[in-house]
């Protein structure tokens, strides 16, 4: 394949499809997910449990179990990802594109000590020897911050806390040079201040080392502190898509200002009534045909319920899938006929005070 | 703090429950005991609700289970309407507890997945049915009505129903008995954030509806300040600073809740960012530092933090009290 002209994404995503087959039915976790991942940026993927960020992750990995059925183009650096996974290349995934799990505990072997744990992938990728390989993680421990990395790396994942393991997590991943950092909700099982170094060392490794980051949370404060571009994932679609700053402050998916409304912030007044989104995410069996955050809309209207909106506008700038966005005139109209009627086309309740920037 | 000292009691009638020199400690094996709670102590008046932060393995979730006696007590003082409770055994300690209920961080886990949710509800009323008054459907009814989950659905068991029902099912079952306090821990932490406004809400208008008093757990600062009158801030078993809650969050003084309020995504105005830079080693709870014990990671320690623990003193002649040798000043305009 030629070289990519500068301005080509890195990572490119194109109607990816994954579906799980159940005893109950066909969960559709991801239902056509596009985006494009720039060299050197970093795009959070934002969502609740159930929204597909986490099996999108999983399926630019390769590691989701077999009875998946992934559809869809994933491209990286110009190379077709499903069809390297396919041949079972060896030193793509895990070298060039790597990733951090939630929980470092589970990620790491308990009975192994975590210096061997870094080198392992030393001598498998890169056919580094036993001795060279132990090196190299002592100076890996450094780069990711941890003290007294000679004597960390004979220790056993037990014995460090959970930031230090989350720490080891990292290193392992970086060992290989990656071009690109998947991390899957990193911090979540860290408190605030662990979370805080975590958060910004991934930035400081992004920046030396030109790294692409993928970063995969529920926590909007997260991916607006610390991302490029932001991903808004529901029932297993991105609803709206843009730069962080458009994406926080001039949404156009309801979905996103319910969200963004109903999350208590620390510059709100004490005992400030919370604004939360009704009802719950949708089912991702037999779902229907219409726009999945209809039932919870205060905006929806009969065509929402006619079929699931496509996300509109073109790649790489601000996109959104709603026929009646926030902060637009068919938006106003849509909360002010709902209001009036006060109840949307979906059945929910309004009241007039109820959301609604305009 | 990270220290001891009682300025920060209140002297008043309607103090409800007085938590003085709480301690707890959990063996270790090898003659080592876990300091999980040391020397705490607060009080909550009646229709008040106090959170309690600060990060694992500070000993929140501990003093609230210690209040309970879900936890032995090792010394201390914990009064509920002027009654020790640390001594309290047998059927005198049954009689108190229906007074004090709690709701869990894991809304599922904690209800037994083998019975309906409307008989996971009733249990306490069961048992107590006798000497609480008559109970019926009715009642069972109201309480699913009450918290937002629709009476029909009570032949269902736990598993049919998401986490946010089932953290409302947790909190109907905690509010059967009529308690006078309700214990929170970390009750929104297990659940998606479109659902954590719902039951936050849902809290404060049972606190309204039933005349609650409250005491909230949660490492979550920006929860912590949307439901609290007043906040004790903990840190490695000791508390750090207690005020009501503008003040805690308007002129934080301990560099320990400072060093939270700049390490959350979306920092407090009020702290600079660059005092969240504390190391992330948490000293460990069986060998805990000498003197206050936050000096370890405090970029304000000087010796006296190693040798001398503080004790809480009251700030100017506001709500707030810090235990710390050298509180970051705060502009108290009324001083």
């Amino acid at each position: 394949m030629a070289d990519q002209a500068p301005s080509a994404p890195l990572l490119s995503v194109r109607d990816l499809h994954v579906k799980f087959p159940t005893e109950r039915g066909t969960v559709n976790a991801v239902n056509g997910v596009s985006f494009d991942l720039y060299e050197g940026k970093t795009l959070a993927i934002v969502g609740e449990s159930g929204s597909g960020k986490s099996v999108t992750a999983k399926t630019l990995m390769n590691l989701l179990p077999r009875t998946a059925r992934v559809s869809g183009e994933v491209t990286y650096d110009g190379r077709d990802v499903r069809a390297l996974a396919a041949e079972k290349v060896k030193h793509f995934f895990g070298v060039q594109m790597t990733m951090v799990f939630q929980d470092p505990m589970t990620s790491l072997n308990p009975v192994k000590k975590v210096g061997e744990q870094i080198a392992e992938t030393l001598r498998y990728h890169l056919g580094r020897s036993r001795s060279e390989a132990l090196e190299e993680a002592v100076e890996l421990l450094d780069v990711v911050g941890m003290p007294e990395p000679a004597r960390r790396v004979t220790q056993y994942p037990h014995e460090l806390s959970g930031g230090l393991r989350q720490r080891v997590v990292i290193a392992m991943a970086l060992a290989c040079q990656p071009r690109l950092l998947i991390a899957d909700e990193p911090t979540t099982a860290v408190d605030v201040t662990v979370q805080k170094h975590l958060l910004d060392l991934l930035d400081e490794l992004r920046r030396d080392r030109g790294m692409s980051m993928i970063l995969i949370t529920h926590d909007l404060g997260v991916a607006h502190g610390r991302a490029d571009d932001v991903a808004v994932m529901y029932a297993g679609r991105v609803v709206e898509t843009a730069d962080a700053r458009t994406l926080f402050f001039d949404m156009r998916h309801p979905y996103t200002e319910a969200l963004l409304r109903s999350i208590p912030r620390i510059d709100d007044p004490v005992h400030h009534r919370l604004d939360p989104i009704p009802g719950r995410p949708p089912e991702l069996i037999d779902p229907p045909d219409e726009c999945a955050f209809a039932p919870r809309c205060i905006y929806a209207q009969s065509d929402c319920l006619g079929g699931v909106p496509e996300l509109s506008g073109l790649v790489g700038l601000h996109r959104f899938a709603c026929l009646h966005p926030t902060g637009t005139e068919r938006g106003m109209a849509a909360m002010s006929s709902n209001r009036a009627a006060g109840v949307t086309a979906a059945g929910l309740p309004v009241t007039g005070s109820g959301g609604g920037s305009g | 703090m990270a220290g001891t000292g009682h300025a920060q009691l209140r002297d008043r009638d309607d103090v409800l429950l007085r938590v003085k020199d709480l301690v707890v400690h959990f063996p270790a094996g090898r003659r080592r005991v876990v300091h999980a709670v040391s020397e705490v102590t607060f009080d909550v008046v009646s229709g008040e609700t106090l959170g309690i932060v600060g990060e694992s393995g500070c000993g929140k979730s501990t003093v609230a289970r210690a209040i309970i006696r879900l936890v032995d007590i090792t010394a201390g003082e914990v009064l509920y309407e002027g009654r020790d409770l640390a001594g309290l055994e047998g059927e005198d300690l049954r009689r108190v507890r229906p007074q004090v209920q709690m709701i869990f961080q894991d809304p599922i886990s904690s209800l037994n997945p083998r019975r309906r949710v409307r008989d996971v509800i009733a249990e306490g009323l069961a048992v107590w049915g006798d000497d609480i008054g008559s109970w019926s459907r009715d009642r069972i009814d109201e309480l699913m009505d009450a918290v937002g989950v629709e009476a029909r659905y009570g032949a269902r068991r736990p598993h049919e129903f998401s986490g946010g029902q089932c953290q409302r099912i947790g909190i109907a079952r905690a509010l059967a008995l009529d308690p006078k306090v309700l214990i929170c821990d970390e009750p929104v932490s297990a659940l998606d954030v479109s659902i954590q406004a719902q039951i936050l809400n849902l809290l404060q208008d049972m606190k309204r509806r039933y005349g609650l008093t409250v005491l909230f757990i949660s490492h979550d600062l920006s929860v912590v300040k949307n439901v609290s009158d007043r906040i004790v801030v903990m840190y490695l078993g000791k508390v750090c600073e207690i005020g009501s809650t503008a003040e805690i969050y308007s002129h934080p003084a301990h560099p320990y809740t400072r060093a939270l309020l700049a390490s959350i995504p979306e920092p407090a105005p009020t702290v600079d960012v660059s005092e969240g830079d504390i190391g992330d080693e948490l000293p460990s709870a069986t060998d805990p530092p000498s003197g206050c014990r936050f000096h370890t990671r405090c970029p304000r320690a000087t010796d006296v933090c190693g040798e001398v623990e503080p004790v809480s003193e009251q700030i100017g002649d506001a709500d707030h009290y810090v235990a710390c040798h050298h509180p970051v000043a705060v502009e108290i305009t009324a001083r």
